[in-house]
């Protein structure tokens, strides 16, 4: 068994112990990317060389019998929306196809404190804006599990990485469900914190109120590792949360026994696969068998979700996006006559198809006459999402629900469509509309031999409880295979 | 709906090439018809979270932070220490 087949924890207890170094590591992982990379083009670019760096280093101190924190030179991708010092971060548009960001993102400085060996950064829908990572401006990322399908997105190259063993763990951002829709579509682990856990410093923005980074692993324990390492208040980010923060992998355990499930009807429509609605109740019986209650709930503003998420999203992304003007930084056009004509170039030349769509429906909620039609409807119906979601906590632990209507589907099916393409966030908007945690589970392959992802919902800061029921689901399952054995 | 593609692209401040205001233009009806479906509902509004209130900074200069050049390093066009920009004003 190679090591990058191999869990961070694993890994973890592997190091420590002195049965491989954290070069071999490195380079094992480095390895397979040349092996496997043609075919799944997961990243925009890799860092061979502080890659290793960082191993020799990590190699040195443990050597001299330094304290070492468990991921110490444990590869991880991270997505390009997340700000690395000397390292290109682009968003996979051709707006920031050259920029090298002055400062770190604060969970890349936690991950380098860890000791975690940074091997690059991941494609992505540009901005963060796609469920396909199509519309990269960069290249086209591949389903590990079935080359002629897209990997979902936008953490289209995070996911990808980890089911191909480019990657041992890595981060995704998350504003409507680019962690856990790829993760599903990819057969990995994948979680979308609470709102105000993970600080958004340095995370390129796309929509403030709604992103939020997380953790995209093998297993559970993985996940909860890493998630123990990027959690926590941070100054420089006026929405983090200051409260004690569990060290979530220490302290993981089943839970079955006495755990209420709320089962909302709302997320078993007709609009989702019946192979997919099949093998996440299957999951909900293997919980109930366990001793979990199963509680019929539901949460009626549910049909009005993704209405909500694309007014909300799309406004603030016009405000963040009104950044990229070819003045400070970014691309600048070439042929320009004055300052306005040179802002409409730019922009028009720096930024592809969807992103515009994006900034112009944003524009357009938001202009003169619709704002109180679009904007200020879509807040009320946010709230009345929460408030249901609080109630329905009153009365159980988690929610769960499926995480994508159905498996991935080929490159260039929904391209085209771009309101076909934004459905597939029906069953993870909500989470981020209401600021809450959420993770996606592989939950079996459906008759195409694609994964299907199982989403747990979970209160406001309870990742506990949430990992812990996501690490039983794993139990049950005798373990994930997360690794696409189709490459 | 009917949605004046070019008047929402030049207050985006975007130019949409002539051959795609067709496929723009339907693309943006369509996912406004989607947006669209939204119930009247009279609960009270609040903007931000009353339960999550945010701690803000306390308002002065930060200094040193960045150096001046590594900030330039990613600019269009730098001329003396200073971003060069179109002629603002006649």
């Amino acid at each position: 068994m190679r090591l990058y087949e191999k869990t961070a924890s694993e890994l973890s207890e592997m190091l420590n112990n002195k049965e491989c170094s954290a070069e071999e590591l490195c380079k094992d992982v480095l390895d397979r990317i040349n092996e496997t990379e043609n075919k799944v083009g997961a990243y925009v670019s890799v860092s061979h060389e502080s890659a290793l760096e960082n191993a020799q280093k990590i190699d040195t101190a443990r050597q001299r019998g330094e304290k070492l924190h468990p991921l110490a030179g444990i590869p991880i991708g991270i997505k390009d929306n997340i700000s690395t010092k000397g390292i290109r971060t682009t968003c996979s548009s051709k707006m920031l196809e050259n920029y090298v960001p002055p400062f770190n993102a604060t969970v890349i400085n936690k991950i380098n404190n860890a000791g975690m060996t940074i091997l690059g950064k991941m494609n992505m829908d540009e901005f963060a804006m796609g469920s396909s990572t199509e519309t990269s401006y960069m290249h086209l990322t591949r389903n590990p599990h079935n080359t002629d399908c897209v990997p979902g997105g936008s953490s289209g190259g995070s996911a990808a990485a980890v089911s191909a063993g480019e990657a041992i763990v890595t981060l995704g951002s998350d504003t409507g469900g680019s962690i856990r829709q790829p993760a599903a579509l990819c057969g990995v682990v994948g979680l979308k914190p609470t709102y105000g856990s993970v600080s958004r410093y340095g995370l390129i923005a796309f929509a403030s109120s709604l992103d939020q980074i997380g953790p995209m692993g093998k297993s559970v324990r993985d996940v909860a590792m890493l998630q123990s390492v990027i959690c926590g208040h941070d100054k420089y980010d006026a929405t983090s949360k200051a409260i004690e923060y569990p060290d979530y992998a220490s302290n993981l355990k089943e839970n079955a026994k006495g755990l209420k499930i709320g089962i909302p009807k709302e997320y078993f429509g007709s609009g989702i696969d019946d192979e997919v609605k099949d093998s996440v109740m299957k999951a909900i019986k293997e919980f109930e068998l366990n001793g979990a209650e199963i509680k019929e709930i539901t949460l009626p503003s549910t049909e009005y979700a993704i209405n909500t998420y694309y007014i909300i999203a799309s406004a603030e992304a016009s405000s963040n996006l009104a950044r990229f003007d070819g003045v400070k930084y970014g691309y600048r056009a070439e042929n320009y006559s004055g300052l306005t004509d040179m802002y409409e170039k730019t922009r028009s030349e720096g930024f592809g198809d969807e992103v515009k769509r994006r900034i112009m429906l944003g524009t357009f909620v938001l202009s003169s006459g619709y704002f109180d039609a679009y904007y200020k409807k879509a807040i009320r119906i946010q709230n009345r999402i929460s408030s249901e979601f609080s109630s329905a906590f009153e009365e159980c632990d988690i929610i769960a629900t499926p995480t994508v209507p159905a498996s991935a589907f080929k490159i260039g099916e929904n391209i085209n469509d771009p309101v076909k393409m934004y459905y597939n966030d029906v069953c993870t908007v909500t989470a981020n509309i209401a600021g809450l945690p959420a993770i996606s589970l592989p939950c079996g392959m459906d008759s195409k031999n694609m994964p299907m992802g199982l989403q747990l919902i979970g209160n406001k800061f309870a990742e506990q409880t949430l990992l812990n029921s996501a690490y039983t689901y794993e139990k049950i399952c005798g373990g994930f295979d997360a690794l696409s054995k189709a490459l | 709906m009917n949605i004046d593609i070019k008047h929402i692209a030049k207050l985006s401040r975007l130019k949409i090439e002539d051959e795609k205001l067709d496929k723009f233009e339907k693309d943006m009806k369509s996912i406004v018809d989607m947006v669209d479906k939204l119930p009247e509902i009279n609960d009270s509004l609040s903007l931000l979270d009353p339960t999550e209130p945010m701690t803000l900074r306390s308002d002065m200069a930060v200094t040193n932070k960045f150096k001046r050049e590594d900030l330039l390093k990613n600019a269009p066009e730098v001329q003396a220490g200073c971003l060069v920009v179109p002629k603002t004003v006649e």
